[in-house]
């Protein structure tokens, strides 16, 4: 190996200390040494070695985001203790850092999987696939063929969270497991259950509602390991087999043991699947290796390309610039690259408040205890959602008399009579021509309380907005948990687009940002418009923004002026990355912003701003009563009910007051639809048409009416497959009535005689 | 790569099936077949049935992949995907591994053919029937999965036999199956016309019943003043793995499903649908297309077109349902055009689009909910308006006059709640 690498045998020893001396190859008076920096996106790593590419020492240590100051420290200590000598040695850098660093101290950079694959054919002519998983990325290598026709494949994938070492160690952090103890957690032997392995903020919830189930830790994190294999051999293997030998390298490779357990089971499944001839002598731990110095292997591949390039690339000139840059350079870098405010001038923004900062209209009457005194006839509707539930009063002639809302409190039985309650301090039973409702709840309440019109969701806000603004084309709903798009023609929402995949662009990571910063949101806005720069960040991914913003954080950005990119970016992902819909002008001219979220005026600043941009024609406004849209478009819909001679079967008052019910939580009311096994509720009420459910394992008499809750999703307010086989009888029954061609096509044409 | 033929493949390793099949030419008893149930075999099933029936291939040999299901594609075509944004097209791989590993009873042919061209209605009066050509050359993107690394094919002792074949010019089809599975088949010409012949009998058969169907359903609406749905898509979009079923959801609320692909296409209710038109000389048969279509070349991008023409038109579509998978390129220039056209007579129109392989339950649940309120809400607004563009002799029989046409609470459909 006189011109080689040399492979590093077994270094033990805590992770991030510096490694223990290498008897020390010979280096000559005068011959130029090479250093590898692999500045990735969570640690940055260094290996330096003697012109033949012996190793003469190695290192790596976490950055929390100072990249460059890690390096300068890196440098520094490598000059001082290593003798790395300006204008004799040579630097190569790789990783998501280099870009930017290596230019400050005469460094070439080298592409990470070039340099991954460099070091991998020289040390590893035997190995045919690659994983390395990074802190935010993951890529795949595929080697063809031997010798001088051997030939790579190479797959990388950064831009979203799932199958990376960030995803596995987000959801730990949420779990409080320690890096320690996760390095040491298994995979194999443990039951599996679903986790997301799409997004890092969605497994985060998996994980969680597993955890609120009981599901111990271990299954959890042995199927996160499952998840972040799954995600990888998904996504980057584009119809390749991973074959032996397989190398396994990055961080969470190396330091998490389920996760190679994990790639061991797969790539052994696969491999007997597709009938890979595997030699008998060999174990197949041997054929999927780990080597201890796997964080390296970029950095060694930056020696080994440095090796083939010119004594001249990469001259180190020292790390005079570096030290500018991060003292003083960096900060200016930022007034450069960090666009302007969220308003041109001062004018503009004089004109976008004289516009939209006129106080909402004033909410109908709130809360009024007048007791005793009636409002009159009303139409009621109710918007029983996941946090709140809103009730407001309409009179015939749509005048909005009254509104009130009640804190959900997880028994949708107890939040209607604290709503009622409050509505029957303005009405009486004979004043309620109907009742509408909608939200979340209306399946479950519309028997309980005499609901004249359960109101689908699309319904009750499509509704609302045309009754304020007859000619609107769309309704942009951002909430604290979803973005809701409808899209409106001819007064019927045509399309519908709910946020379900990705949790980029809704409300709730703005208020995580918002709070971390101590900043309430009601002052957010003012905040915001106050930054005369703001950094552009990436649109995409949020867990990866929560990154991008310490970044930024660190290159001086005020917290104004973080929340201020973050409200700039939001149009972004609510219509394109989280919407989908990349052409605004098929949707149309006039825009309802509603939701929580546009209650900051610099949100909807940036969405006007963004609309325009896209259809320079468009009219944007934002509803006047946001919160109660839902509930006022149910006390509409009850109005044409009404006007069409409908006569309410409201309960009434007392009755709704007197309601009794009996809660039963236990093994029989667990919901087996998928292996969460949520651990639901039943609450059984006392109504006289009550059908019962005598077939059901905790079965209920005629008199009686179950709403089931606790359920971690819409599936599990059907009880069991016995309930699924009476409501699937009755649709059976429907659809023979009314039929469908294609069923006629599926059975009768592939029939075969 | 040359395409295998049945002798060569027979030389390599010897099975009892293939014995039979060699010793005695024409004994094709136990060959047994299989056809990935995807893409275009969606309207052509019954062709490929009649004509290997019609070869002597036991109906029990004849093995049609199961719908497409992300179970399916996880368990047999892992891995072996292909870089295309056209999930029914993907979904492939998983309907080949079904065929090639999950029979208990081995295969012996894969069949899975390259359709050029498409039977229609519309034959005759648009420029041309050809299919979406990344559709068309499924088979070949699917094979090199299976190809890459090893020969699955040899390894399971089954022979990939892809046709290319223009069903929708009849008078080419014997000519290009013969010279394309003479070898895999051990076909003559003779038997390969008459087998072809068999193939458009059988399909034919079954279009002429499933346009009945249409028919009958149209007939029933008629009579009782009730709304019925068109589902536009296109012919794989009744796998329930790539359309997941959405029109059902909204059958479950009392209201039949008809689809583009078997409309009633019967000439006494096209003349009357259309006979304005007609008289204006604005077109010169119902099935005429160019007056919103004048680059009709694709089979299926056509009869859209015609779909969305006859909606607007028949009272009783109500509303369309239109679905469309993730970047689909060839719906791209339909959606505006299609839209305008079934919106003109304020006929309701909805658009599932971008359907991949998950079926977002949530947000599906919430639209079907939508759609049912404006159903319920417009549809006898919509049936008497569009009654009012059109002459009164309805060819569906008498129809109740517009007075009584509310209904009765008695056939009022039963609501029923979509889990």
């Amino acid at each position: 190996m006189a011109n080689g690498l040399v492979q590093i045998q077994g270094i033990e020893g805590e992770p991030g200390a510096l490694l223990a001396a290498i008897p020390s190859p010979a280096v000559y008076e005068g011959e130029s040494l090479i250093c590898g920096l692999d500045v990735g996106s969570t640690t940055c790593k260094y290996t330096l070695a003697s012109p033949r590419g012996e190793v003469l020492a190695q290192a790596y240590e976490r950055h929390n985001t100072r990249q460059a100051e890690k390096v300068l420290s890196f440098l520094t200590l490598l000059e001082t203790s290593h003798g790395l000598t300006p204008g004799r040695d040579r630097v190569f850098f790789t990783g998501s850092g280099a870009g930017i660093i290596a230019p400050l101290v005469g460094g070439k950079v080298v592409q990470e999987v070039v340099a991954v694959a460099a070091a991998v054919d020289k040390l590893h002519p035997n190995v045919r696939f690659v994983s390395e998983i990074g802190g935010e990325d993951m890529k795949t290598i595929f080697f063809q063929g031997e010798g001088i026709s051997r030939s790579k494949q190479v797959l990388m994938q950064s831009a979203c969270s799932g199958g990376t070492g960030t995803f596995i160690e987000k959801t730990a952090r949420k779990l409080e497991i320690s890096s320690e103890s996760l390095s040491k957690m298994g995979y194999s032997g443990y039951p599996l259950h679903k986790i997301s392995s799409k997004c890092g903020i969605f497994a985060e919830a998996d994980a969680n509602t597993l955890l609120k189930a009981g599901v111990p830790v271990e299954e959890i994190i042995a199927s996160l390991f499952e998840a972040v294999v799954y995600q990888n051999l998904a996504t980057l293997t584009k119809g390749n087999t991973p074959m032996p030998e397989i190398l396994l390298l990055g961080g969470p490779n190396l330091f998490f043991k389920g996760l190679q357990e994990a790639w061991r089971y797969h790539l052994g499944k696969v491999w007997k699947e597709r009938k890979i001839q595997v030699s008998d002598d060999r174990d197949i731990s041997t054929l999927i290796r780990v080597p201890d110095n796997a964080l390296y292997y970029a950095a060694l591949g930056c020696v080994e390309v440095a090796l083939r390039e010119s004594g001249a690339t990469g001259l180190y000139f020292g790390s005079d610039k570096l030290k500018y840059w991060i003292e003083t350079g960096q900060y200016e870098e930022k007034k450069k690259m960090g666009r302007g405010g969220l308003c041109k001038d001062d004018a503009d923004l004089a004109t976008f408040k004289a516009r939209y900062e006129k106080p909402q209209a004033s909410a109908p009457p709130a809360g009024v205890a007048v007791t005793g005194h009636s409002i009159g006839p009303v139409l009621l509707g109710c918007d029983f959602g996941s946090t709140t539930a809103k009730a407001v009063c309409m009179s015939p002639e749509k005048e909005l008399l009254f509104s009130c809302y009640a804190l959900s409190k997880g028994n949708p039985i107890e939040d209607a009579k604290a709503l009622f309650r409050q509505v029957r301090a303005v009405v009486s039973d004979g004043d309620i021509l109907g009742l509408a409702i909608t939200g979340y709840g209306k399946d479950l309440l519309k028997g309980i309380l005499g609901a004249d019109c359960p109101v689908v969701e699309t319904i009750a806000h499509a509704s609302a907005g045309l009754h304020f603004f007859p000619d609107a084309d769309c309704i942009c709903d951002v909430g604290g948990v979803d973005v809701k798009i409808m899209i409106l023609n001819n007064g019927a929402v045509t399309d519908f687009r709910l946020n379900s995949q990705c949790s980029s662009g809704n409300g709730a990571f703005l208020q995580g940002v918002a709070e971390r910063f101590n900043i309430p949101m009601g002052d957010m806005a003012d905040g915001a418009f106050k930054a005369l720069a703001m950094p552009t960040l990436s649109m995409g991914c949020g867990v990866f923004l929560q990154s991008d913003i310490v970044n930024q954080q660190r290159k001086g950005w005020q917290a104004e002026e973080i929340l201020a990119g973050l409200c700039a970016i939001l149009p972004l992902n609510v219509w394109i990355y989280a919407g989908g819909m990349n052409n605004l002008q098929q949707v149309g001219r006039k825009y309802i912003l509603q939701g929580g979220t546009h209650r900051n005026l610099a949100v909807v600043k940036t969405q006007v701003d963004f609309i325009l941009s896209k259809v320079p024609e468009a009219e944007v406004v934002v509803h006047p009563y946001s919160g109660e849209a839902g509930a006022i478009g149910a006390a509409l819909v009850a109005l044409d009910w009404w006007k069409g001679g409908g006569q309410t079967i409201f309960r009434g008052f007392d009755s709704i007051e007197r309601l009794t019910y009996k809660t039963a939580t236990s093994t029989d009311t667990v919901c087996h639809w998928c292996p969460v096994n949520c651990q639901r509720s039943f609450i059984d009420v006392a109504l006289l048409e009550g059908k019962g459910r005598p077939w059901s394992k905790v079965p209920l008499t005629t008199g009686w009416e179950r709403v089931i809750v606790n359920n971690s999703c819409p599936k599990g307010l059907v009880e069991d497959l016995t309930e699924m086989k009476v409501i699937k009888a009755g649709i059976e029954k429907t659809k023979n009535a009314y039929p469908n061609v294609a069923d006629m096509v599926r059975q009768e044409g592939f029939r075969r005689n | 790569m040359p395409i295998r033929t049945l002798q060569t493949w027979f030389a390599r390793k010897g099975s009892a099936a293939t014995e039979v099949a060699v010793s005695k030419k024409k004994d094709r008893s136990q060959l047994r077949v299989g056809i990935p149930k995807v893409l275009n075999i969606w309207t052509t099933h019954q062709f490929w049935v009649g004509f290997l029936r019609d070869l002597g291939v036991e109906s029990e040999n004849i093995i049609f992949s199961s719908d497409t299901s992300e179970e399916q594609g996880r368990e047999f075509g892992k891995g072996r995907g292909t870089v295309d944004c056209c999930y029914p097209v993907k979904a492939m791989s998983g309907h080949y591994g079904e065929l090639i590993f999950g029979q208990k009873k081995k295969i012996n042919i894969l069949l899975s053919p390259m359709i050029h061209s498409l039977p229609s209605v519309l034959h005759g009066h648009v420029v041309d029937t050809v299919t979406c050509t990344r559709v068309m050359a499924g088979p070949e993107n699917i094979k090199s999965g299976f190809l890459k690394e090893r020969d699955i094919f040899a390894e399971n002792n089954v022979i990939h036999a892809s046709p290319f074949v223009s069903l929708g010019d009849r008078h080419m089809v014997t000519d290009q199956l013969y010279i394309s599975l003479k070898d895999a088949f051990d076909l003559d010409k003779e038997e390969t016309a008459r087998a072809v012949k068999a193939g458009f009998a059988a399909l034919d058969d079954l279009t002429e019943r499933a346009r009945k169907q249409g028919r009958d359903i149209l007939t029933w609406c008629a009579k009782n003043q009730k709304p019925c749905i068109l589902v536009l898509a296109r012919p794989y979009h009744m796998d329930i793995g790539i359309g997941h079923e959405i029109e059902a959801d909204i059958q479950a609320y009392g209201y039949p499903i008809l689809w583009l692909q078997y409309l009633p296409a019967d000439m006494d209710l096209m003349n009357w649908l259309f006979e304005a038109d007609l008289r204006d000389g604005l077109i010169k048969s119902p099935f005429d297309i160019s007056d919103v279509w004048a680059s009709s070349y694709s089979s299926n991008t056509n009869e859209i077109m015609w779909g969305a023409k006859v909606a607007t038109r028949c009272p009783w579509i109500a509303c369309v349902l239109r679905l469309s998978s993730y970047e689909c390129g060839m719906d791209q220039p339909t959606y505006t055009p299609a839209q305008k056209i079934v919106e003109a007579t304020g006929t309701l129109y909805f658009k599932f689009g971008d359907l991949d392989s998950t079926k977002p339950s949530g947000g599906i649940k919430i639209r079907v909910e939508t759609i049912a309120h404006y159903l319920g809400k417009y549809s006898q607004e919509i049936i008497q308006r569009k009654l009012s563009y059109l002459s009164p002799n309805c060819p569906l029989g008498e129809l109740p006059s517009s007075s009584s046409t509310v209904a009765t609470g008695e056939t009022e459909p039963a609501v029923v709640n979509v889990v």
